[in-house]
Formats: structure tokens, C-alpha cells, sequence
């Protein structure tokens, strides 16, 4: 009974390790595509913000900073989506799928420009390492610092998103932009603001990837966790708390599959699981799944 | 010969990294799947010697594993022999054809397939480049034009396995594979009869993390086997440096068991050994077979005796192995290099074997 709850205690902690990323990006993802963009470039914002935040660890020793790279590179590439998806009115898939393969991309030539050794960097400063180094208790929470700011910035969406006017407002925009220009609403500008918000996200969810889990960033690393997120959205039915609750879901199966694995049964049929429910969640058997009316749809003032 | 890697920056040649600069950012922007690393052999003007290729599989460079061993060996001939070396990068397994063709049509007079993946593109290419020669590591292509290099990994996994059974507190060891294939299953049937054989009661928790590229997966997993096991043995490419990361911050007495390079540096103390696959000197020899003449051709089959696996010598650790440990995994390997008892190397020969008695042993 004792090793059951073991099992169980170890099995929820290695779920949360996996949500916690997908966390990240799929609110980034809900957040742009209430506004009415998709962001198929999560992939390449975690990279982005992966690669980044152990490079500012790398060159300043400093974790705070680390993080703030990550977010800053998940944004930045955020914001060419942006100027490409609603200034030039380009197909925002298209965008976005090209941002996934510059962003791998330009990390694997940064890797072997900055550090000379191409595919893997050289270990860096972690939350892994600062709990290593220091006694358990605080170092405990500080290991888990982007778990816990995961769980304050999904309710921080959710209270932003149907409590409040910019809440409001963003949700407009996302369903009848036309409508909520007419209402006086600025529609490119709250596009904007979300778009790079949800890139700022993905890039925290980078970090945590490479500094937060581990302490190395290497090409491949997010290993299709963008597009696990965005399943994640739509199994979330574009909400914060719906998306979170998909990513944990996901995270759980994960891990599931992580513990139960055995050499006759095929691995792979758990961790396909939730993906398959993902589609039976958009071929509506499980409730309605409905994308705002206007995401992916460009708008023409 | 042991080499340690450069920790922080390595010093590239002006010429060399304008180069590659180049070629990524142009890939990058065309949203190609490839990357290559071009390196002249020497200062411009001087005398150059063999044209080298090297295709590496989906792992690619810096897995400080099976594909930086490979271009380990390519560095070594360029600097002793003056090759000029290409290396083109996999992204995915349609790019191994291209690749290939691309080494060839440039002509490299010898370029080496790095992993069994890319079995099939190198035997449709083979033939298309009848005066290239072709080398493929762990795996046999039966063409005129290819000498096909296979590494016993199930001896050094066995030495391996014998060594954690030695020092296993708990009784229990686990192995991280990382995508099931005939080849990992050399290393797991390997590694659990080397186990078996010093600890017959020990347990052998195996897991497969599905990627040789996931770092986090290979953490994660590592998060579930230390809490059982306190030596896990990742045979996983990139995912073993997150089995490598999660070691770090458990208590002394857990152990991870480094696979293909010397891994034993990336956590002093914390890495018991390496079970090296010495596909850097299968490199150089046939580089310079092929400077000097012809590569052999034919299959290549390179296990301890042939100094083609080998573990790392305790760098780190020697303070922590039993009295005894090193005398006895050396009488193993010598049965293993007189031919006093093979080495499963499927999990159906592992099923038939029987630990072997040595008059070593304690």
C-alpha cells in the first residue's frame, strides 16, 4: 500500500514536469487565438526562448535573467509573427510553420557560432543545479519556481480574460473584430499585444525546458511539445483553465506511460491516447469544441 | 587515448566559421532541413590531402554520444592526414539520401554513413556512385563500394552490467533505452547479463524513452528509475544527458553508467563509467586505409578484442568500487576476448544464457 502511494507521488511529479511546459505554451496559444491569431510557431518560440535562456545563464550567471531571455526571445519572434499575421495580413499557418524552422534553425548556428560545438551547449547555471547545491526547503521551491509561476499565470488568465474589460475587449476581437472596431476598439493593437503575449509564454515555457528541467539546451529538445500545446488549446476549448487542464491531462498520460511501460506493451499506445482524444474532442463528442469565430482570420479594416 | 571535450568555446578558424555562418543562415531562411559544418584542411594554399564526407543520422552533432565520436575520428584525420572534411547534419531521415548524394556528387572519395537508420538510403546510393566508397557504422550494406562497420555493444554493455551488479546497493539497476531497435537490444541484452552474472538476484528495470533527442524525457525517465534502481545505464543519444542532469542532484551512491563517448566528465563522481564505442578509431583507421591505398570493403565486426568497445578507466570513480571490482570485470573481459563465453546479444539469446563462472570471481 506504502509503494503504491510512492508510485503514485512519483508518477504526479513527473506529470507535472511534463505539464508544466505544455502549460506555458498552450496559454500562450489561448491567448493569441482569443484575439483571433493562430500561433503555429509555439515549436519555435520554446526554442527560441530555450536556446536564449541558457545562453543569458551561460554569459551572466543568473537565473532571474535566464528567464527574462526566454521570454524576451519568445516574444520577439512573437512580434514577427505579428507584423507578418495581422500588418501584412499573411496566412498566419504559413508564418508560423516558417518561425518553427528559423528558430530551430538559427539555435543550431548560434550553438556552433557562440560555443563552437554544434547539436548540444555546454552545461549552465539551472534551478536544477541552485537545488542541488543548496539544502532542501527553499531550494525545493526555488527548483520549482516555473511550476509555480505556471499555475499563477493560468489563473491570471483566466481572471484577465472573462473578468476583466481588456479581457473583454481581446475576446471581441477574437469573434467579430469588425464589430469591436465599430465599438471603438483598437482590433490591430489588442491583436498585437496578445500575439506577443502568447509568444512571451512560449518562450517561458522554453526556459523552463532548458534551464528550469535540466541545465543544457540541445537541437530537438522541445520535441513537438509547441504542437502538444496547441492540441492542448483545442482539447482546453481555447479556455485557460480548459487548456490547463488538458495539458495536465496530457502530462499525466505521459507519465503513465513513463511508469506502466513494460517490454510487451507497445509504448506508444499511451502517449497516442490523449491525442486521440483530442480528435474525438473536435469531432465533438466531448462537449463543443468551437475556435473563436475569427481565429486565423486576418482582418481588413 | 582519452579525450576530454572542450567545456566552453573551441577556436574555429575565421575562414571556417564565415563559412558555415553562411551556409546556416542561408538554410535557416530557406527552411532546408540540413546543416553542414565545412572545414578546410589547413591554412589556404597548403597541400591538401583526401576528401572526406560524413552524414550523421537524425542525432546529429553534440550528442557528445555516437555522432560527435564519428567526427571526433574525422577531426583526428584531418589534423594528422590533412583530409578536408564535410559534415552534413540529418534533421530527418529524408534527409539521409539527399545528404549522401550531395557528399558524393562534391567528390568525397570516402564518406562515412553514421547509424543503421540509414541503411536503405545508403543502398540505393551506393550504386548510383559506383567510384565513391561508402562506410556505414552499425549496419551491414552488402554493395561492392561499402566496408560496413558493426561494434560488439553487447561486450562493453556486459562489462558494464557486470560492474553495476558489483556495486548495487539496492539490488536493483535500470537501462534507458532510447527508440527499441535491434541495435539498443544489444546493449540491453548485454548489460542485463553482465548483471546477472555478478549479482544474480539483482533486478533490471528497463525502460524505452521512445527519442534519442528528448533531454527532458530522458530526465523524466531518470526521475522514475532512481527510485528503485541507483544505477541506471542510458544507451538513449541525447536523452542520457538528462539521465546525466538528474544524477547530479541526487545523494552519493546513485550512479548513471555513460554510453558510445567519455561521458564520465560531464558529472565527475556521479558517472560510474563509459561504455565506449570507439567509433572514432573505426573513423581514422579506415580514413587512412583509404588515404593510403583502399578501404577493405566487406564487414567490419569490432568488439573488445579489437579494441573497438572498451569501458573508461575509473577516472572519477575508482574510490568508489569494491575491492576486487577491477580484477574481476578484467577476467571477464579477457574470458570475453579468449572466446570462453559469448555475450548475448538479442533478448533471445539473453533468455538461453547462462551466467558464466569465472575463477575470479569472489
Amino acid at each position: 500500500m506504502n509503494s503504491a502511494l510512492a508510485i503514485a507521488t512519483t508518477v504526479a511529479g513527473i506529470a507535472i514536469l511534463k505539464s508544466t511546459p505544455l502549460i506555458y505554451a498552450a496559454l500562450g496559444g489561448v491567448i493569441s487565438e482569443n484575439a483571433g491569431v493562430v500561433n503555429i510557431g509555439l515549436e519555435g518560440m520554446m526554442a527560441g526562448g530555450a536556446f536564449a535562456a541558457v545562453l543569458a545563464s551561460y554569459y551572466t550567471h543568473s537565473l532571474p535573467a535566464a528567464v527574462i531571455a526566454g521570454a524576451f526571445v519568445g516574444g520577439a519572434l512573437a512580434l514577427v509573427l505579428a507584423y507578418f499575421a495581422i500588418a501584412l495580413r499573411a496566412n498566419q499557418i504559413i508564418v508560423g510553420m516558417a518561425l518553427n524552422v528559423f528558430a530551430v534553425g538559427a539555435a543550431a548556428l548560434l550553438l556552433t557560432v557562440l560555443f563552437g560545438q554544434p547539436g548540444t551547449s555546454p552545461e549552465v547555471r539551472s534551478f536544477s543545479s541552485i537545488a542541488s547545491s543548496s539544502g532542501p526547503g527553499i531550494a525545493a521551491t526555488l527548483h520549482y519556481a516555473l511550476v509555480w509561476m505556471a499555475l499563477g499565470l493560468v489563473l491570471c488568465a483566466h481572471v484577465i480574460l472573462y473578468r476583466t474589460r481588456v479581457g473583454l475587449h481581446l475576446r471581441a476581437v477574437g469573434e467579430q473584430p469588425r464589430a469591436a472596431a465599430v465599438a471603438g476598439i483598437d482590433v490591430m493593437k489588442i491583436r498585437y499585444v496578445a500575439t506577443v503575449l502568447g509568444g512571451v509564454l512560449a518562450g517561458l515555457g522554453g526556459a523552463y525546458l532548458s534551464v528550469g528541467e535540466v541545465d543544457l539546451y540541445s537541437d530537438g529538445m522541445v520535441a513537438g511539445r509547441g504542437f502538444i500545446a496547441l492540441a492542448a488549446v483545442i482539447f482546453g476549448k481555447w479556455t485557460p483553465l480548459g487548456s490547463f487542464g488538458a495539458c495536465l491531462f496530457f502530462g499525466l498520460f505521459s507519465s503513465l506511460q513513463i511508469a506502466l511501460q513494460r517490454a510487451t506493451v507497445p509504448a506508444q499506445l499511451l502517449e497516442m491516447l490523449p491525442y486521440a482524444l483530442t480528435i474525438v474532442a473536435l469531432a465533438g463528442f466531448i462537449g463543443r469544441s468551437r475556435p473563436p469565430a475569427s481565429d486565423g482570420v486576418p482582418y481588413e479594416p | 587515448m582519452r579525450r576530454t571535450w572542450p567545456k566552453h568555446k573551441q577556436a574555429v578558424e575565421g575562414l571556417q566559421m564565415r563559412r558555415a555562418v553562411v551556409f546556416f543562415a542561408v538554410l535557416a531562411l530557406a527552411g532546408c532541413t540540413t546543416q553542414g559544418q565545412h572545414g578546410a584542411g589547413g591554412p589556404a594554399g597548403r597541400r591538401t590531402g583526401i576528401k572526406l564526407g560524413m552524414v550523421t543520422d537524425v542525432g546529429g552533432l553534440g550528442d557528445k554520444s555516437f555522432n560527435d565520436s564519428a567526427n571526433r575520428g574525422l577531426q583526428i584525420a584531418k589534423a594528422k592526414d590533412g583530409a578536408i572534411v564535410t559534415v552534413l547534419q540529418s534533421r530527418s531521415v529524408t534527409d539521409y539520401e539527399p545528404n549522401l548524394s550531395a557528399l558524393a556528387t562534391e567528390g568525397n572519395a570516402l564518406i562515412f554513413a553514421i547509424g543503421f537508420l540509414m541503411h536503405d538510403s545508403l543502398d540505393s546510393v551506393a550504386p548510383r556512385f559506383p567510384r565513391t566508397h561508402f562506410a556505414i557504422v552499425d549496419s551491414i550494406v552488402d554493395r561492392p563500394n561499402v566496408t560496413s562497420i558493426t561494434f560488439k555493444e553487447e561486450e562493453s554493455s556486459f562489462l558494464a552490467g557486470a560492474l553495476a551488479g558489483l556495486v548495487t546497493k539496492k539490488g536493483a539497476v535500470g537501462f534507458l533505452g532510447g527508440i527499441q531497435s535491434p541495435l539498443i537490444e544489444k546493449f540491453q541484452a548485454g548489460f542485463t547479463a553482465g548483471v546477472k552474472s555478478t549479482d544474480p538476484a539483482a533486478r533490471v528495470i528497463v525502460k524505452y524513452t521512445g527519442s534519442f533527442e528528448d533531454v527532458g524525457a530522458g530526465k523524466e525517465y531518470a526521475t522514475l528509475l532512481f527510485r528503485d534502481a541507483d544505477i541506471v545505464y542510458a544507451a538513449a543519444g541525447k536523452c542520457g544527458l538528462g539521465v546525466i542532469d538528474e544524477v547530479k542532484s541526487l545523494p552519493r551512491g546513485d550512479y548513471v553508467i555513460g554510453v558510445d563517448s567519455d561521458q564520465d566528465g560531464l558529472a565527475p563522481g556521479k558517472v560510474l563509467t563509459s561504455a565506449l564505442k570507439r567509433v572514432d578509431n573505426a573513423v581514422v583507421q579506415l580514413a587512412d586505409d583509404a588515404a593510403h591505398g583502399h578501404p577493405p570493403g566487406g564487414h567490419i565486426a569490432l568488439g573488445l578484442k579489437q579494441g573497438g568497445v572498451a569501458l573508461t578507466d575509473f577516472a572519477y570513480t575508482k574510490n568508489v568500487l569494491p575491492p576486487g571490482a577491477v580484477a574481476t570485470l578484467a577476467a571477464y573481459r579477457s574470458a570475453i576476448i579468449g572466446g570462453r563465453f559469448s555475450v548475448p546479444s538479442t533478448l533471445k539469446e539473453l533468455s538461453a544464457f547462462n551466467p558464466p563462472h569465472l575463477s575470479a570471481r569472489h
